[in-house]
């Protein structure tokens, strides 16, 4: 057994970009300090399933945990995919927080994915469920990149030619629905005649356990953007860390508000003026980052947290750099990269 | 001169993303002389109450809190309200093809 050369990080934050990153580049990783300073230390339970999820895809790879929880060895493996594959996510985070990492995760694979999350909250949604007691089951097919990715240059943000959106309840009256959309065309419809927003009621084992409502609206542009938000409203979950100050049951807030706020937020993306919306930012730059070395530019509105996040960590995991020049006369951000030339090793070795 | 502010934006922007997050750059396990100084910073945050933290934290994304939540979602805190108004709605209406198309040509132009 050859000595391993951890690289070594600390804390929770950014996990599934660490442990995604860590796959990609073959980079072992050694995390320390989890919420040592907490009175609930350690991993939290979605954690856990996440790496169980990567165990799954992945041949070969490593997971060591110590007592408390508080610290973490990932020896990443070879992403295999496959299909038949079941995963229980949990109650702790939605389906999403599995999804995004997957998604990227599954590009790299042996062979297409198949997967049927479970339990989170609401592809093919197979059925949807709220907080806090979930229900939700989706089914994700992702097939994989034959040789490389490609590289793109993606600086035409377009302009807004329709509003599409789906609005979901789950245990409540299919009322909500109509009250979220009602106030969200009121907003959109000042600015443009194509708005549709579907409803997704649903009834019976489809319906999840808790109640729970929610809208995501997508913009599609004259040169192929999609700028999206969503929102779900829910009793959530108390968090394990335990905030028991919250006495009271907070009442939900009401759809017509839920439908405004989300259509101002979309209004807010658009006016943002990238190719995707600031959610999608880390996700545009990682596959950037992840081409042949070739040039991608692209342009984004102002740099989420996250984005800065993710470029961090792609800096330290593929030794990407972007370039990153602000627009003024649109007040966008272009960012230029050389790819890192990452190959789809799992194909190449069969 | 709008070309020098520009670059020095530029340059400030790197620096934003790039110049700090010391403690995010990786360390092989051969270099050792990197734990005293982390070890300093942790130490204000023993003495703050641990839930209270917590839950300012995950709002601001405090660089300086390891354990931030894992979320990749911008809270886009949009004010509803200034969106109801006619003159938030004019600002983006070139974004829309129901805008002027020509203007909306121009700013592709301009910045490329």
């Amino acid at each position: 057994m050859g000595k391993t050369n951890y690289m070594r990080l600390k804390g929770s934050q950014n996990l599934r970009l660490r442990l995604l990153l860590s796959t990609l580049s073959s980079t072992p990783i050694l995390i320390e300090d989890i919420r040592h300073e907490d009175t609930w230390p350690g991993v939290r339970p979605h954690e856990v399933s996440l790496l169980r999820l990567f165990e799954k895809v992945c041949d070969d790879c490593v997971v060591e945990i110590n007592e408390t929880g508080t610290k973490l060895k990932y020896k990443p493996g070879i992403v295999v995919g496959g299909k038949h594959f079941v995963h229980d996510c949990g109650v702790s985070r939605s389906i999403g927080f599995f999804l995004e990492p997957l998604i990227v995760l599954a590009l790299f694979g042996k062979k297409p994915l198949t997967i049927r999350l479970k339990e989170g909250l609401g592809l093919k949604i197979e059925s949807r469920g709220a907080p806090p007691l979930g229900g939700g089951e989706v089914v994700l097919t992702v097939p994989t990149v034959h040789n490389s990715l490609t590289a793109v240059t993606w600086i035409d943000e377009g302009m807004v030619k329709r509003i599409r959106g789906v609005s979901f309840s789950t245990r409540v009256s299919s009322q909500f629905e109509h009250a979220m959309i009602y106030s969200a065309r009121g907003i959109f419809n000042r600015l443009l005649p194509d708005v549709h927003i579907f409803t997704d009621h649903r009834a019976g084992p489809q319906t999840g356990k808790s109640p729970g409502f929610g809208i995501s609206l997508v913009a599609e542009t004259t040169s192929g953007c999609f700028i999206s938000v969503d929102t779900a409203v829910s009793h959530g979950r108390e968090e394990e860390t335990g905030d028991l100050g919250d006495d009271e049951k907070k009442e939900l807030i009401p759809p017509e508000d839920v439908g405004e706020q989300m259509a101002a937020a979309l209004l807010e993306e658009i006016k943002q003026g990238g190719v995707v919306d600031s959610t999608h930012q880390g996700l545009l730059f990682l596959l950037c980052a992840l081409c042949p070395p070739d040039i991608s530019k692209v342009r984004v509105g102002k740099l989420s947290p996250y984005a800065i996040e993710t470029l961090r960590h792609i800096r330290d995991f593929l030794g990407v750099t972007f370039a990153i020049k602000p627009d003024p006369t649109t007040e966008t951000v272009i960012l230029k990269c050389m790819g890192s030339g990452v190959k789809n090793l799992s194909r190449k070795i069969s | 001169l709008l070309q020098r502010t520009s670059s020095r934006q530029s340059a400030n922007l790197m620096q934003l993303v790039y110049g700090i997050a010391k403690s995010k750059s990786p360390t092989s396990v051969g270099s050792k002389q990197q734990g005293s100084s982390e070890d300093d910073e942790s130490d204000d945050e023993i003495i703050r109450p641990k839930g209270e933290g917590r839950k300012k934290s995950s709002e601001l994304l405090d660089p300086s809190d390891v354990n931030v939540e894992d979320c990749s979602k911008l809270k886009n805190k949009a004010d509803t309200e200034n969106w109801k108004e006619n003159e938030m709605l004019q600002s983006i209406r070139d974004r829309f093809i129901t805008g002027d198309w020509s203007k909306a040509a121009r700013r592709g132009h301009v910045s490329e």
